[in-house]
């Protein structure tokens, strides 16, 4: 069933689709299998930025807010809840990785520090 | 007749017998709304409204009511009640019901006024009317009572503005517009029976005896005060579930439909007070998992639903992953709001070591198996001089509007993810309860005003976070680490200066 409306007609756009962001994309970034870190981000990043650029520049700058994160062993990517091998020097949009994707990894390693700052 | 009515005469000429059938335009006209949902209503006599009291009375008991209450708000003042607190941390819980309780009672206000206009009978309109007038009765006297702890504290100050714009307020602005934006009988199972009968005893109670427990004696009083309008309420739900199911039985389906989706929305909403309950007051009252199973599995699943059942009514559809989340809720919301809280308008701690304790006597299958270690690190990193705040925005459900923190049934430890494609774009939901709401109705939910999307396209005063701080009136001390704050600071001011005048 859909909505039900006085007069029969009810359609809206979405209010986060893909053209309000230009020339950029939502996407989530989750880290699996770490508590610590509450939820998946969402991040505002071109469709043009290469996947390498994407890492260095946002997902691990993300991660290391839990100090125990090693940047670099990310690992076991999945894309939209499916195993996902990226390439590193393409665009995010040529490998797939759209609009309010979901992009998630582990790691192959962390740290157990003392956390002194 | 005699000259002088009795009571319920003076009730029955008041809410029954100034109506009448409209000759000059269509009855259809003049009440537009009680038609498109489907509900079949064919004789609105029989709705037998709880509010059994003409609006002279009516005035004269909130009248009395009203008094008692702001005699104590000025005693409490006088008397420099806010020292008299279990601890300055105490009032956050009071800071999240101010910005995200009373816009709800205001909102209440507003849409059971409409209410009272459009349902096609008497009883209705007026029982409507009577609660529309409680809301706003309750938003002043809310208002009025916080407001002595504004001059004190920090994060009470723009709760309005907050309760439009801030993300962690969305939860409760978006479930309450949700059913505004619905018609008029998906209102009343909604709001009525799903959240003022069916979860109002976790929401209200919690509270109310937080705050008897942590020295809060205005908000408690408020608490009295509200509470037999509250029961009026709730009686009112329960009344209403009764009418639409006795009129026709069509009318089964669409309620039980509603009671599936209300019931979900309004669990996920209150998970913000199974943190507070757990996390927030200093003395603590019972935890979330008691209140859960005695205020809804044991009252509600046990009694009410067995009551229902005759109807043709079941328990709501994904009770039981709800039923499945009662040991692990709260300390994930908790966690969620720790790492956010930079941007809140309260402050959140790691629990010191007895509450620590407290949480594991409370919860020993999960507590100190799954969260006390996130607890102890961030220890950890406070100890080292550091605070642990998320350094992005959180994913949001695209129907509760909670970041996607929640789990996969049966396993603590994975978080959920649930995804559709509509019309080409992908939306994520944080649970099957909260995807089968979107998948019932998309046209609605892919129109959801998502704070964290807002914020990255550009609408929230600015592309920084302290950009989008001042757009949401955010003032210092309101946010962050409650150790250091300004709320702590003044506390341990004020109580140094007792001690030395002592």
């Amino acid at each position: 069933m859909g909505v039900r409306s006085i007069n029969g007609e009810y359609s809206f756009p979405s209010r986060s689709r893909a053209e309000l962001y230009g020339d950029d994309q939502l996407l989530h970034v989750l880290w699996r299998g770490n508590p610590f870190v509450c939820s998946a981000g969402t991040f505002r990043v071109p469709k043009t930025i290469s996947f390498e650029e994407f890492v260095t520049t946002v997902l691990e700058p993300w991660a290391g807010a839990d100090p125990d994160f090693i940047p670099g062993s990310e690992q076991s990517y999945q894309l939209d809840l499916v195993d996902f091998e990226p390439d590193p020097s393409l665009p995010l949009q040529d490998q797939g990785i759209g609009h309010k994707s979901l992009l998630s990894f582990e790691v192959s390693s962390y740290a157990v520090g003392d956390h002194s700052a | 007749m005699s000259k002088k009515l009795s009571m319920q005469q003076r009730y029955s000429a008041l809410t029954r017998g100034l109506d009448w059938t409209p000759t000059y335009v269509d009855a259809e006209q003049v009440y537009p709304y009680t038609r498109f949902e489907g509900i079949k209503v064919h004789d609105w006599s029989k709705w037998d409204d709880p509010f059994r009291l003409t609006v002279d009375s009516y005035f004269k008991y909130q009248a009395e009511k009203d008094k008692r209450l702001y005699a104590v708000i000025d005693g409490f003042v006088q008397g420099q009640g806010h020292l008299s607190l279990s601890d300055a941390k105490y009032v956050n819980a009071m800071k999240l019901f101010l910005q995200g309780v009373t816009p709800l009672e205001y909102a209440a206000h507003r849409h059971f006024a409409y209410l009272a206009r459009y349902y096609d009978g008497p009883g209705p309109r007026f029982a409507a009317l009577c609660q529309s007038i409680d809301e706003l009765r309750h938003t002043q006297t809310e208002v009025h009572t916080l407001s002595s702890y504004n001059k004190m504290f920090g994060g009470m100050h723009s709760w309005p503005q907050q309760f439009d714009r801030v993300w962690y307020l969305s939860v409760p602005k978006s479930f309450f517009e949700d059913a505004m934006s619905a018609g008029p009988f998906e209102f009343l199972i909604a709001i009525s029976f799903s959240f003022e009968y069916l979860l109002t005893n976790l929401l209200f109670v919690p509270f109310m005896s937080g705050a008897s427990f942590n020295g809060d004696v205005p908000t408690m009083t408020f608490g009295f005060s509200a509470q037999s309008d509250e029961s009026r309420h709730m009686t009112l739900g329960l009344e209403a579930i009764k009418f639409l199911l006795e009129q026709d039985e069509d009318n089964v389906p669409l309620v039980q439909a509603w009671i599936d989706k209300w019931f979900w929305r309004g669990y996920r909403l209150v998970s913000l007070i199974a943190q507070m309950l757990d996390y927030m007051l200093p003395r603590k009252v019972m935890s979330w998992k008691e209140s859960f199973e005695l205020y809804f599995e044991e009252q509600m699943l046990g009694g009410l639903f067995a009551d229902l059942e005759f109807y043709g009514i079941r328990p709501p559809k994904h009770v039981d992953q709800a039923i499945g989340e009662k040991e692990i809720l709260s300390h994930q919301v908790a966690w969620t709001l720790y790492q956010f809280s930079h941007a809140a308008a309260f402050t959140t701690t790691v629990p010191d070591a007895e509450h620590l304790d407290w949480l594991s006597e409370q919860y020993p299958d999960t507590f100190d198996k799954y969260f006390r270690p996130l607890w102890d690190k961030a220890a950890r990193i406070q100890e080292g001089g550091g605070r642990y705040f998320s350094g992005g925005l959180p994913q949001l459900c695209q129907v509760c509007q909670v970041p996607m923190l929640f789990t996969e049934p049966g396993d603590p430890t994975t978080i959920a993810q649930r995804e559709n494609l509509y019309e080409g774009e992908r939306y994520h939901t944080c649970s099957d309860g909260c995807q089968w709401i979107f998948e019932r109705e998309p046209e609605k939910y892919v129109q959801a005003w998502l704070p964290v999307h807002q914020i990255l396209q550009g609408t929230c005063g600015g592309p920084t976070i302290p950009d989008v701080l001042a757009w949401y009136g955010l003032q210092d001390g309101d946010s962050g680490e409650y150790v250091g704050s300004l709320d702590q600071q003044d506390w341990q001011k004020w109580h140094a200066e007792i001690e030395v005048g002592s």
